[in-house]
Order: C-alpha cells, then sequence, then structure tokens
C-alpha cells in the first residue's frame, strides 16, 4: 500500500524540477527570438551592402506595389530611404573591411615572403667557391714546407673566413659593420698571400662605424667580386679599397677596384643580384645597391643602408 | 752510347706558390727533370714555350689573360701537355677519356708519380695535338667555341654626375629623347647614347618588347594595356604613371588571346 502511494513530497519534488524552468523558458524564446532578429537584420544589412543598385531597384519596384495594394505609401517612402542610406553606410563598411584583410593577408604574405627570401639567400651565399678552398688548400700545403708560420697565419685565415660562411656557425646577433670588415680583411689575407705583389689592399673604416649594424656576406661578396673579375684577370693585378662612411644618415660603404672594369654582359650578376634581392627583404626601399664606374677606370660598388647601431651584447 | 738529353719542363700558374709546389713535387718524383721555365699567364707560357721548347708543359687552367685551355690549344702538338687545376668538375670529366693527364691541386705525391711514370712513357712519341678534346674542353669550359647568345645585363648609363651600372631587371622602359635615349627606373632616369636600333638587338628579347620606333618597354615591368579615345593602344607600368603608346606596328604584340 504503501508503495502504491507514492510520496507526495517526493512526487512534487520529482515534478517539480521541469516547473521551475517554466518563466526563464519563455525568456529563453524571446532571447531566441530576439537572436534570430538580429540576426536576419545583420543578413539584411549586408545583403544590402553587396546587392546591386539595380536589383534594389527592382525590389523598391515590387513594394510599390505592394503600397499601392495596400494604401501605404509613407511605409514605401520610409523604406526606400532608410534601406538606400543604410546600403551607402554598409556598402562603405564591408568595403573598408575587405581592404583592411586583403592588406592584412598581403603584409603577412609579404612578411613570409621576405623571411623565406632571407634564408634561402642566406643560404646561397653562404656557398663557398670550391676553387678559392682548393687553391688555398694547396698554398697552405706548400708553405708548411717553406714557411710554417707563415702557413698556420694562413691557415688561422682560412678558418676565420669558413666559419663566417657556415650559416649554423653565424652568431644569431645583428652583424655588424666590423665583423663584415674582419671577414673581409680574413679573405683579403688570404688572397695577399697568393696573389703577392698583385693585390694591394686599403680599408678605410672609421673606428665609429665599427658598431654599426650591416648584413652579413655582403661585402665578402663585393670583395670577391672585385677580386675575380676586376684584377685577377689582369696579369698586373691591381688594388681593392673599402671605405666606409656617413652620408646624408646613411651608412654607405664602398668596395672600389682598379681592374678590368665591369662587363655589361658578364655573368657576375648573380652575387650582385642576391645582394640587391636581400636588400630588398632586409629593408624596403630603405637599402640599395650602386655599381658605379670610376673615371679612373675599374669598378665602384656601393651598398647604402639606414645608419643603426647594433645593440651592445655582453 | 750517347746519353738522351735530360727531358724539360715548363710549370704554368697565376700563383707562385702553387708552381713552387708543383716544381718541388716533381723534384721528388723526377729528380732527372729539369725545370727549364715559369710563367704566371697563359699568354707568357705561349711565348715560353716557343723560345725553350720544353718537353713538357704543366698548366694551371684559371688564369689572367689567356686561361690554360686556350694556352693549350696554341701549344697543341708543341709538347706534352699536363693540366693542372683546383676544381672543375667539367673539364676534369673530359680529361678522363683524354690523352691529356691533368692533376688536382694541391697536388699529392703519389699522384704526381704515376704522372711523371705516364709522361716518361710518353717522351717516346711526339705529342699528340689532340684537337678534339681541346675543343670539347673550351666549349664544356665556356672559353670558347659556339655559345649562346649573351644580352645586356646591365645598361652603363651617366645618372647625374656619375657613371652606374644599372641592371636591366631595373629598367622599365626606354625612350628615344632627342640625341639620347633615356633609361627609365623607378627611382630615377638615366641617359645613355646608344640609338633604340642599336639597343634593341643587344637586349634579350624575352625581357624587353620594342612598341614603338622610339620606345622599348619591359614586358615584365607591363601593368596593363589600354586603348585610348582613338583607338591606340596605351601601356601602363608597374613603378610609373607614364603611359607608353603602342604603334600601329606593334599592336600585334597585344593582340586578344
Amino acid at each position: 500500500m504503501s508503495t502504491d502511494q507514492p510520496n507526495p513530497g517526493a512526487a512534487s519534488a520529482a515534478r517539480g524540477t521541469p516547473p521551475p524552468l517554466q518563466p526563464p523558458g519563455i525568456k529563453q524564446t524571446l532571447r531566441d527570438v530576439w537572436r534570430v532578429i538580429v540576426e536576419l537584420w545583420w543578413r539584411f544589412f549586408d545583403w544590402l551592402a553587396v546587392v546591386s543598385w539595380k536589383t534594389l531597384l527592382v525590389v523598391y519596384l515590387l513594394c510599390l506595389i505592394l503600397a499601392a495594394m495596400l494604401h501605404r505609401p509613407m511605409t514605401f517612402f520610409f523604406f526606400v530611404i532608410v534601406s538606400a542610406i543604410i546600403k551607402v553606410v554598409a556598402g562603405g563598411k564591408r568595403r573598408a573591411e575587405l581592404t583592411a584583410r586583403q592588406a592584412t593577408q598581403r603584409a603577412d604574405d609579404e612578411q613570409l615572403e621576405r623571411s623565406v627570401l632571407e634564408a634561402r639567400m642566406q643560404a646561397l651565399q653562404a656557398q663557398i667557391e670550391p676553387h678559392f678552398l682548393f687553391n688555398t688548400l694547396g698554398s697552405i700545403d706548400q708553405l708548411i714546407q717553406t714557411d710554417p708560420p707563415r702557413a698556420s697565419k694562413m691557415q688561422q685565415s682560412l678558418i676565420r673566413y669558413l666559419r663566417s660562411a657556415m650559416p649554423q656557425m653565424r652568431e644569431g646577433a645583428r652583424p655588424t659593420l666590423g665583423q663584415q670588415i674582419e671577414l673581409c680583411r680574413a679573405f683579403l689575407d688570404i688572397m695577399a698571400v697568393r696573389m703577392e705583389e698583385r693585390l694591394q689592399t686599403v680599408i678605410n673604416v672609421p673606428e665609429g662605424l665599427k658598431s654599426a649594424v650591416f648584413p652579413s656576406m655582403m661585402l665578402q661578396t663585393l670583395v670577391e667580386n672585385a677580386i675575380k673579375h676586376g684584377l685577377e684577370p689582369r696579369a698586373t693585378g691591381g688594388q681593392i679599397t673599402i671605405i666606409a662612411e656617413i652620408v646624408d644618415g646613411q651608412l654607405t660603404v664602398h668596395v672600389l677596384d682598379n681592374g678590368v672594369g665591369f662587363m655589361p654582359k658578364g655573368n657576375d650578376g648573380v652575387g650582385l643580384a642576391n645582394i640587391r634581392e636581400r636588400l630588398k627583404a632586409l629593408y624596403g626601399g630603405r637599402a640599395e645597391l650602386i655599381i658605379g664606374v670610376p673615371a679612373a677606370g675599374g669598378t665602384c660598388a656601393t651598398i647604402k643602408v639606414p645608419y643603426e647601431v647594433a645593440p651592445v651584447t655582453a | 752510347m750517347r746519353a738522351t738529353p735530360a727531358p724539360t719542363a715548363v710549370i704554368v700558374d697565376d700563383e707562385r706558390l702553387m708552381r713552387e709546389q708543383i716544381a718541388g713535387r716533381l723534384k721528388e718524383a723526377w729528380p732527372e727533370l729539369v725545370i727549364v721555365g715559369e710563367a704566371g699567364n697563359g699568354r707568357e707560357a705561349v711565348a715560353m714555350v716557343h723560345s725553350l721548347e720544353p718537353d713538357i708543359v704543366f698548366l694551371d687552367i684559371n688564369m689572367p689573360e689567356m686561361d690554360g685551355i686556350k694556352a693549350a690549344q696554341a701549344l697543341a702538338g708543341k709538347a706534352h701537355l699536363v693540366f693542372v687545376t683546383a676544381y672543375d668538375q667539367y673539364a676534369i670529366s673530359a680529361f678522363d677519356h683524354g690523352a691529356i693527364d691533368y692533376l688536382l691541386k694541391p697536388v699529392e705525391p703519389a699522384r704526381v708519380a704515376l704522372a711523371c711514370r705516364r709522361l716518361r712513357e710518353r717522351l717516346q712519341q711526339k705529342p699528340t695535338p689532340m684537337d678534339d678534346l681541346l675543343e670539347e674542353l673550351s666549349q664544356r669550359f665556356g672559353s670558347g667555341g659556339v655559345k649562346p647568345r649573351e644580352y645586356m645585363r646591365w645598361i652603363q648609363a651617366s645618372v647625374g654626375a656619375n657613371i652606374r651600372m644599372i641592371p636591366t631587371s631595373d629598367i622599365l622602359f626606354f625612350r628615344a629623347e632627342d640625341k639620347y635615349t633615356r633609361v627609365q627606373t623607378e627611382g630615377f632616369e638615366a641617359l645613355i647614347r646608344k640609338p633604340i636600333k642599336e639597343l634593341i638587338d643587344e637586349l634579350d628579347p624575352k625581357e624587353f618588347w620594342q612598341i614603338h620606333r622610339s620606345t622599348v618597354v619591359r614586358v615584365d615591368a607591363i601593368a596593363q594595356v589600354s586603348r585610348n579615345f582613338s583607338g591606340k593602344q596605351l601601356v601602363h607600368l608597374k613603378g610609373s604613371d607614364e603611359k607608353l603608346e603602342v604603334s600601329r606596328s606593334f599592336n600585334h604584340l597585344f593582340k586578344q588571346m
């Protein structure tokens, strides 16, 4: 019996769970309806923004017929004016949004492109000319027999140079002009031993500019070009001059040679094209590479980058 | 029986240390060989071989004035040749098929000894000219023979008071103006004396198109082509507001696909 008669309290408790939900249920429905209205409004808004004026005119015509049948001209005019205003405003907003999205996309793409490009260029720059390497090792081999202290010095120069050319060996900090000059000096020291009196070197870089930021491996490429295409083809050789100065707030570095001069059809453009690409990737339009022809003959390659002092690292 | 005269050799390399090294190695491997002369470039080498008439010439490939392959062509048949090179993968593969021996720098004593043994055997014979091999080498090495046509990659032009080399990839267009030809880039303009007529022959036709008697445009710099009210085609450029007229005879370049 007691089992047939359920405990009223328990029953009310069991039945009581749904009722408290009833009043918020109405609110919930209202909220849902509101959400749908908002949603529809924004859809209408977006539709207005993208719909062509021609289609809109057709819609107005249909509304006009409807308004005439219902005898509600004021509602019709109200609708036309409001929708036209919304169309103008919404159209502008949407276009602005689209432009902004495209601009962001483009900026991201460009950024990515730049970093990929820079990485690829660095890898390319890192290639050491086998000719250079084997000839230098040959000279060291010979010096070991005839002049061991000089052999040791040349080997050290080679090690310094190779270290700079290995991308994974490069330090994470931003390269400075001072470091780049030292690497050129290592290369030029090696070449001076090999070419003897056929190579003279003048480096004229003020102490104060050595802490300036300067991209890696660019100066080396210019110096190598000057030797390979300017001086080596000449039996008498010549002189290489490196000068750094500040011109109009830009760090300007010249690599000058008095060799055979630049060949318009020559194939020494790859290294130079790499420098150009890397400068564009690193600085946009704020840096440049200029190949000049000095009145006295030879070639003068100039790199201009924004002057910036490297942060001091402990 | 009369002793045969000692064999003679000339060493040609633009680096003194390398010449010393080869001479040193030869002395160990072949003490009887007399080094009668050393030369620092191909031209000197040819003159020296003509005057000293050595039996053997050790020739570097990469040298100023005249490279080793050209020198070898000039010396073919006059002496036994041995090339000495640091690294020329194409040349080495060619040597492997030929009668000419070669040494790699830095030269190893064992390899020099082998080359000397071969030379001693060959000294009894007259040096062979080996024209075919040298021709092949010269082509592979790019120092002669039939080469693909080379176009101008740089334009030498005066910008203000200075002379500059401008890469063709920076140029938007060339345009005849009075006695000069204007070279327009995105950032500046320069003048050259070479007329359009001569210029067009030296530019890569894949890179530059002539669109008018007085205008040559870089194809990649073209943004679009429009027509004006009188039906003339106008070329719009990337990086310049200037519009270039296409004359009737060049209209076909922009015919619709």
